[in-house]
């Protein structure tokens, strides 16, 4: 399952880099250069990203060419705003470093940084008693 | 039955009255880990005492007494005084009733919310094996995007997850300072402490202690990681880091309103760390005990009343 998967990433960059559509055997090929590989499980893996929506298909001759439906980017933008939407229900599956917010609060936040640059800058030499007194 | 007043009014002072006197207290910034124990021992305690509120209704204690025999022999009797008058019987339903659906009820919740949970991780993960990739040298994977965002998705597929933009973004220091506080959330399963408050906000939407604790415990881990985060590197640089992906959000992701959030973080930050001390976090301590043992305490008591007063069960009235 695990190996699958990670074909999948390789099939994948495989077809974002490509310059138009290409056949299984095309992709099979390609991959054989670097790796021992199957020609059937190049198929399934290529089945499964057409199955999950990561590639669309058309026939041309007797054979399907496939390529992405979408780019990495439109993807990655995809999947990192389904990422990045913050809710409740969101927390229990994912934990952001620091919620998204708005630019004057982003602003806010970075001012309260500069000052207390700006503050331990100055206080280098008395030391810590005065930041604790501060407190 | 006598147990039953003292558990409700318990449970209806806790469930009350604490968020008030709680939330926002100095000492929880300080111990983090200690406030985030007893927010869980609050919400358990409260649903402990009304769930046995209803079994002390469904058995009158006054028949019982310490040998398991008696017990159970005093049970059947019990049951059957009560059946005899309809009101004993109405109360005694009322009261299994309640402990059953609360039960069920957070039971329902909880395994839901895992449920849910579980599942947009997977897709989640399905989606990231195939757009990110390793980052040389760090335990994280990396997505291209223009937002500069850090998060880590717990669970099975465990991993932290860097935007190209945040790696960046951010100096070494601050990097590594990210990535200690995402492991912390890992390693320290706080999206479980999250899940559980969650169920129990879930499932009773009104209480105000449970509502209180949820929005509580999504700071208090946050608080709990950073602490982590600054055991390792400087705190400073977790407050840069702060600061560099707060204001990395693209235009197109929704706008939270959980800034105060991270403003009270950097500025905790940006002052050396304030522990507790060993006298007072031995008091938390004791505090989280007896918030646990209190309900159980109250419920057992008429029981520990009956057994010291010599109850004799060959009175026991036999039919």
């Amino acid at each position: 399952m695990r190996g699958l998967g990670d074909l999948e990433a390789v099939v994948m960059d495989r077809l974002w880099s490509a310059p138009g559509p290409l056949t299984v055997r095309a992709v099979y090929e390609q991959l054989r250069e670097q790796r021992q590989i199957a020609y059937t499980t190049v198929m399934t893996v290529m089945d499964n990203l057409h199955r999950k929506g990561w590639l669309h298909r058309a026939l041309a001759g007797r054979a399907y060419r496939y390529e992405p439906t979408r780019s990495r980017e439109m993807h990655s933008a995809e999947v990192m705003s389904e990422a990045l939407a913050d809710s409740v229900d969101r927390a229990a599956t994912l934990m952001h470093f620091v919620e998204q917010m708005s630019p004057e609060e982003a602003q806010l936040l970075r001012d309260v940084l500069a000052r207390a640059g700006r503050a331990s800058g100055s206080l280098d030499a008395s030391g810590e008693t005065s930041v604790g007194g501060a407190v | 039955m006598r147990a039953a007043v003292p558990l409700l009014v318990y449970a209806t002072l806790l469930a009350t009255a604490v968020p008030r006197l709680l939330v926002g207290v100095s000492w929880a910034d300080r111990a983090p880990r200690l406030a985030i124990c007893l927010w869980q021992a609050l919400s358990v305690s409260v649903l402990a005492a009304t769930g046995l509120a209803g079994l002390a209704l469904a058995v009158p204690t006054a028949k019982i007494s310490g040998d398991i025999a008696e017990l159970l022999r005093a049970c059947v009797m019990s049951l059957r005084a009560s059946y005899a008058t309809p009101g004993g019987a109405v109360v005694a339903g009322a009261g299994l009733t309640l402990t059953t659906v609360l039960m069920l009820r957070v039971g329902s919740c909880a395994v839901a919310g895992l449920v849910r949970a579980g599942r947009a991780r997977r897709a989640h993960a399905a989606k990231l094996a195939i757009l990110a990739r390793p980052a040389p040298g760090l335990d994280a994977v990396v997505i291209p995007h223009p937002a500069a965002a850090a998060y880590c998705l717990p669970g099975r597929a465990r991993q932290v997850v860097l935007t190209t933009t945040a790696l960046e973004t951010l100096s070494v220091d601050q990097l590594h300072a990210v990535l200690a506080h995402e492991r912390a959330h890992l390693t320290g399963r706080h999206h479980l402490v999250v899940a559980g408050a969650d169920a129990f906000a879930r499932a009773f939407p009104t209480v105000p202690l449970f509502t209180a604790a949820r929005a509580e415990l999504a700071r208090l881990v946050e608080l709990a990681a950073d602490d982590a985060a600054s055991r390792q590197h400087e705190r400073l640089s977790v407050a840069a880091a702060l600061v560099a992906l707060a204001g990395g959000g693209s235009p197109d992701t929704g706008l939270a309103a959980g800034g105060p959030t991270a403003l009270g973080r950097v500025r905790r930050l940006l002052q050396p760390a304030r522990p507790l001390g060993t006298a007072r976090t031995m008091l938390g301590a004791v505090l989280v005990a007896a918030v646990l043992v209190t309900p159980v305490a109250v419920a057992a008591g008429p029981i520990l009343a009956v057994t010291h007063a010599l109850y004799c069960p060959l009175t026991l009235p036999v039919s």
